[in-house]
Parts: C-alpha cells; structure tokens; sequence
C-alpha cells in the first residue's frame, strides 16, 4: 500500500552504501540519502546548540560537506556514521569560533497543532531542561547520549564517530544516563512519574 | 525512536533513557527549511556534476552541431525525394500528403491543448508545438507547485505552498499567469486540488487535518469544511451530481475506497480491497467508477467497474497472501470518450507497466514498459507517458489488443522542477 502520507521512494530497499555510491553521479540518489537522514543532522545540532537557526545553519553546513565529499566515502563502513562525523567536526568548528551559546528559542517547531497549549509549552520545558542537563555533563558523555538517542546511531555507529569501541560507548552512555539521574534536574521529574 | 539502543539500556536507566527519547523526537525540522536545504543541495549537485566549457570546447561543440543538422537536412531531402514517385499526378487530382504522427503533433492536427505536467514541485505545460515544456513559475517566486488538475471545461487548478502555507492557483490561458484563488491560507500545507465535475468547485485537501477536506467555489463565494471520520490517504473526487465524494482512506476497522455522502454524512465503504490512492477514477461522464482491486487471497489485481453493473475489465497476477509485498497502481484515468480506462502497476519507477483496458470488457493490452503516468489526449489519439525521465507520446491507432505498432515519439525532456520529489509525485495530464 501506498499513501501520500507514507511516500516509497524508488530506493526503498536500498541501503545507504549503494546509495551512496549510486550518488556520485544520481542526484536522486543523493537526495534520498539527504531526506534519511536530514532529522538525525539537524537533532543532532539542535541538541548542542539548543538553537534553531545555528541548527539549521550547521546541518546546511554538514549537507553540503557531504555532497562535496561523497565520492570519499568508500562504502566500507555505516554513511550515517560518516555524515555524523562531518556533523560532528562542523560542530567543532562552530564552537570553536566561540560563538555564544544561546538558550532554545521559543520558536522550535514543533508539528503537534492539536496539542493544548499548556502541553505544548510543558513539552518545550522537558526539552529545555534535557539539553541543558546535557551540557553539565562530560562532554564524551553527552556526546555519545545524542548521538545514540537524538541522531539514533547504533553503539557501533556512535564508536565510529567518537573513536571508541562498542563496549566504550555503552559505558559512556551508561554513565552519561547515570549522570543525568543523578545530578540534574531529570532524575525529579522521573521520580515524580 | 532508537529501539536497539533502548533495548539494552538496564531498567533503572529506562525513564531517563525515554524522557531523552521523547526530547530527541520533540525536535522536528521545519518544512520549509527542509525544502529550502533540498533545493540549495539539488542546485550544488547540479553546478558540482556539470564541468566548466572552455571557448575551444564551446565552438567545437557548436560547429559539430551544425554541421550534424547540415547532413540531417540534406539526408532527409534525399530520403524524401526517393521515396515520393517521380510521375507528376494526372490532371485534375488532388496530389495527396501523408503526415507523420509526428507531423501532425507539432501542428497541433491531432491531440490539441497543452499538456500539463508536475514533476520536482514544478508544474509546467508543452508549449506551442509541443517540442518542449514551460513551467508556469519560470521566476520560482512561490515556494513549490505540487499538483493540478484541469477541470472538465479546460480551467487549470494549480496547488502550491509557500513555508507551509497553501495556495490555490487558476491558470489565465491568455497567458498562463498564475490568479491566486486562495493564498498564503491557514488550510496549513495543502496536497492536492480536484475539480467537481461542473468545473464550479473545488477540493482541496491539506496535511493540517486528514479527517477534513474544503470545497470552495471557484468565484470565491464559498469555502465549505467537510469532516467525517475515516482518515484520507489522497485527494477524493467528487461525484457527478456533488452529492459524494470517493476516497481512498481508512476508518478505525479497515482502509480502503470509501464514499461519502455530504446530506446526511453517511460513509459507505465501496471496497476493503483498494490499497492505492490513485486506483480509482470516475468515467467523464460520470455514469461508471474505475477502481483496482488487491486481492491478496486469490492474487489478483482486478480492474472493476461499477455503474449500472459491475464488470471486471482485467486481472492482473499479484503475490499472494497477506504480508507480501505487492505491486502499487497509479494514475488510473478515462478516455474522453469513455471507452478506454489505463493505469501503470510495479514496484518502482523503472519497472511499471502501462496497461490500457477497454471498458466494454472486451479485454486489456499492455502498452508500455518501463513507463509510468499514463494520461490520452481528449481526442483519444495520443496517449503520454513518463519513461527514462522523457515524457513520449504513442499513436493510440497503433494500438489493439492484438499488437501494437505504434512507435513512441519523444516530445520533451521532463522539466527540472525545483527539487527532486518521488516519481510518484510526477502528474500528467491533458488539457480535456
């Protein structure tokens, strides 16, 4: 079946290693990697800087650094851990540059029209208190918490992007879940559920 | 939600691994930047693949051009002197010149009126001699064009959206400017547009509510919402006498093709077994439904007609049982006429098939491979496809049950459009 709602595109069975070979020379093959995984970018930027428009204009960033140098990747690992890793040095320079950070505007979008108001705005706190909870933890840490929960890389995957192990990563996002129990603001909310 | 990480988080560590969860889902793109990115990164792809000519390289390649059309011209004379008879007629007769279909195209003899075509959130019509396309937001001043539709009585209605918003377009035929009918709307982002059959209302259909869909006049006298429960997976189509509509959507027991009546708002289900949102189409006319049936059970496609009686008109092969994977139909449509229904079926854009079926039962024929978005001329003469990213056209003359000797005739690369959208997006569709 197939609805508007939940378009196939015409790589539906392709993985991201064809498809990325495929998008040296296919634009449609290019875009359909884009569309897969333009949301794990874009989480990603979000949950460092917190900030819509450096967000969008990181991932703006990462996506044309992976058009540029697609033809380097050479299909022998994970593509998502290899755009991560553009995201991840994007990030870098982005931080490097001492830009300030700000806190989450108030203009996140958020597709939920038919959400009450007051749950919106509840909604966007728990959001704001996570990334900021984030940032009062080691870096690794954090690091590896968004990329597995907000770019939704596998351990494996994570390990590429940071250099570590499958075992490392599982142990920095156990410490980095442990961390957030017990030294922020989360471990009360979890409590009171 | 990444469940293989959560899966091995330890249980203590599962409220805040699932309050991180819901933070990271809560984060969404807005659509419009997703769009604007496409396109920026479709644009770079374009200028990166497309090497730098140097003025040695551009004059060789025009001189190699004219001189090719040189030797064509004089190959074509050549060719056409040998073949006409060299006996000049008799007295008194008329000399007689067979054009070729190609001939008869570009002069606009047969298969008249544009044809309109949506591909890459463009929508753009053939021009003059139909050699090529022009989009009908050459300035690319609205955000996209997604689809159209041309009403019975041969107005064009164009959908488009600017950073989430939607806009209904008419076409001016004198010159193909774009009158908006309803602009920058709080409808939220809009899909798809469908006329009623008198050419007097429209339909439109938003992503903002799928349980609702507007009918507005095309004077601007009145915006009605129409709601009811089954959720729409596509744009309905009105019935003949307005009264209905036809979709094809889902209600909380099954999905499938559904009508609703707007007096009393009844939902009757027509048939469970419709699984494709463009597999059903009233005839011109408007006396019959065309829908395809999937029945998995038997595996099946069934091309059914429902009117006065139902008739079978084809029966397709599909994969049988209910987890298979099968085959989708698209772009069922008629004839003018009403004598022809046709439709493409496959997987994917590369390996559908063309099919044309006669209404009257007397069987069906497949017409072309590899090719998709079938749409036949007004005067049944022409029909056009997609296929390789070239729309063709095929003498419909050349084609019977028994054979088809028609070759196909290149009319146009598809146009750019504006960013790279699904094929399944791609539309097109002769001015009636």
């Amino acid at each position: 079946m197939t609805t508007l709602m939940n378009i196939q595109t015409q790589y539906p069975l392709m993985d991201d290693a064809h498809l990325a070979h495929q998008a040296r020379a296919d634009p449609e093959a290019f875009a359909e990697l884009y569309r897969r995984h333009v949301t794990s970018v874009y989480r990603y930027h979000m949950a460092h800087t917190g900030n819509v428009k450096d967000a969008e204009d990181l991932t703006s960033q990462t996506f044309m650094a992976a058009l540029e140098g697609i033809r380097s990747f050479r299909g022998t690992g994970s593509y998502i851990a290899w755009l991560m890793g553009i995201a991840s040095r994007k990030r870098a320079l982005f931080f490097r540059g001492n830009k300030p950070q700000v806190p989450l505007d108030a203009a996140l979008h958020i597709p939920t029209p038919s959400l009450p108001t007051e749950k919106i705005a509840s909604r966007r706190l728990q959001r704001d208190q996570i990334l900021s909870a984030l940032q009062n933890i080691s870096h690794d840490r954090a690091e590896a918490l968004i990329l597995c929960f907000f770019s939704e890389l596998s351990f494996v995957e994570a390990g590429v992007v940071l250099g570590k192990s499958e075992a490392a990563v599982k142990m920095l996002i156990s410490r980095g879940l442990q961390d957030l129990r017990t030294r922020t603001s989360i471990a009360l909310e979890v409590e009171y559920e | 939600m990444n469940k293989d990480v959560l899966n091995q988080i330890p249980a203590d560590e599962q409220p805040v691994a699932s309050k991180l969860n819901s933070a990271a889902e809560d984060i969404q793109l807005s659509p419009a930047f997703q769009w604007e990115l496409e396109t920026q990164l479709m644009e770079k792809y374009k200028t990166k693949t497309q090497p730098a000519l140097g003025w040695y390289t551009k004059i060789t390649t025009a001189v190699g051009w004219a001189f090719a059309a040189i030797c064509v011209v004089f190959l074509l004379n050549w060719t056409i002197r040998s073949l006409v008879p060299s006996i000049s007629p008799a007295s008194g007769e008329t000399p007689t010149v067979t054009i070729s279909f190609e001939g008869n195209v570009r002069a606009g003899n047969i298969c008249a009126g544009p044809l309109a075509v949506a591909h890459n959130f463009s929508v753009s019509l053939t021009n003059q001699d139909k050699t090529g396309f022009v989009p009908l937001d050459g300035q690319k001043a609205i955000g996209e064009l997604r689809s159209f539709d041309w009403s019975p009585n041969g107005q064009l209605a164009v959908v488009g959206n600017t950073a989430g918003n939607g806009n209904i377009y008419l076409v001016d035929s004198a010159d193909n400017s774009l009158q908006p009918l309803i602009f920058n709307s709080e409808l939220g982002y809009l899909m798809d547009v469908a006329w009623s059959q008198d050419g007097k209302q429209l339909l439109i259909w938003s992503l903002k509510d799928t349980t609702s869909v507007y009918l507005v006049h095309v004077d601007r006298t009145d915006l009605l919402e129409r709601k009811f429960v089954p959720q729409l997976f596509s744009i309905p189509q009105l019935s003949p006498d307005n009264r209905s509509m036809v979709f094809y959507g889902a209600d909380p027991i099954f999905a499938g093709l559904f009508e609703l009546k707007f007096d009393d708002s009844q939902v009757i289900s027509i048939s469970p077994l419709v699984e494709d949102e463009n597999g059903f189409a009233w005839s011109p006319e408007g006396s019959r439904l065309a829908y395809i049936e999937m029945d998995r059970d038997l595996g099946e496609a069934r091309l059914v007609t429902m009117g006065d009686k139902m008739s079978v008109l084809a029966t397709l092969p599909i994969p049988k049982g209910s987890g298979s994977s099968i085959p989708d139909v698209a772009n069922l449509s008629w004839s003018q006429d009403g004598t022809k229904v046709i439709f493409d079926f496959g997987r994917s854009a590369s390996d559908r098939v063309i099919y044309l079926a006669y209404a009257d039962g007397s069987g069906f024929v497949k017409v072309v491979d590899s090719a998709y978005a079938p749409t036949i001329s007004a005067d049944g003469r022409c029909l056009a496809y997609i296929s390789n990213k070239q729309v063709f056209l095929l003498d419909l003359t050349g084609v019977s049950l028994s054979s088809t000797t028609s070759t196909p005739l290149l009319l146009a690369d598809l146009p750019a459009g504006r960013a790279i959208a699904d094929f399944r997006l791609d539309k097109l569709q002769w001015r009636p």
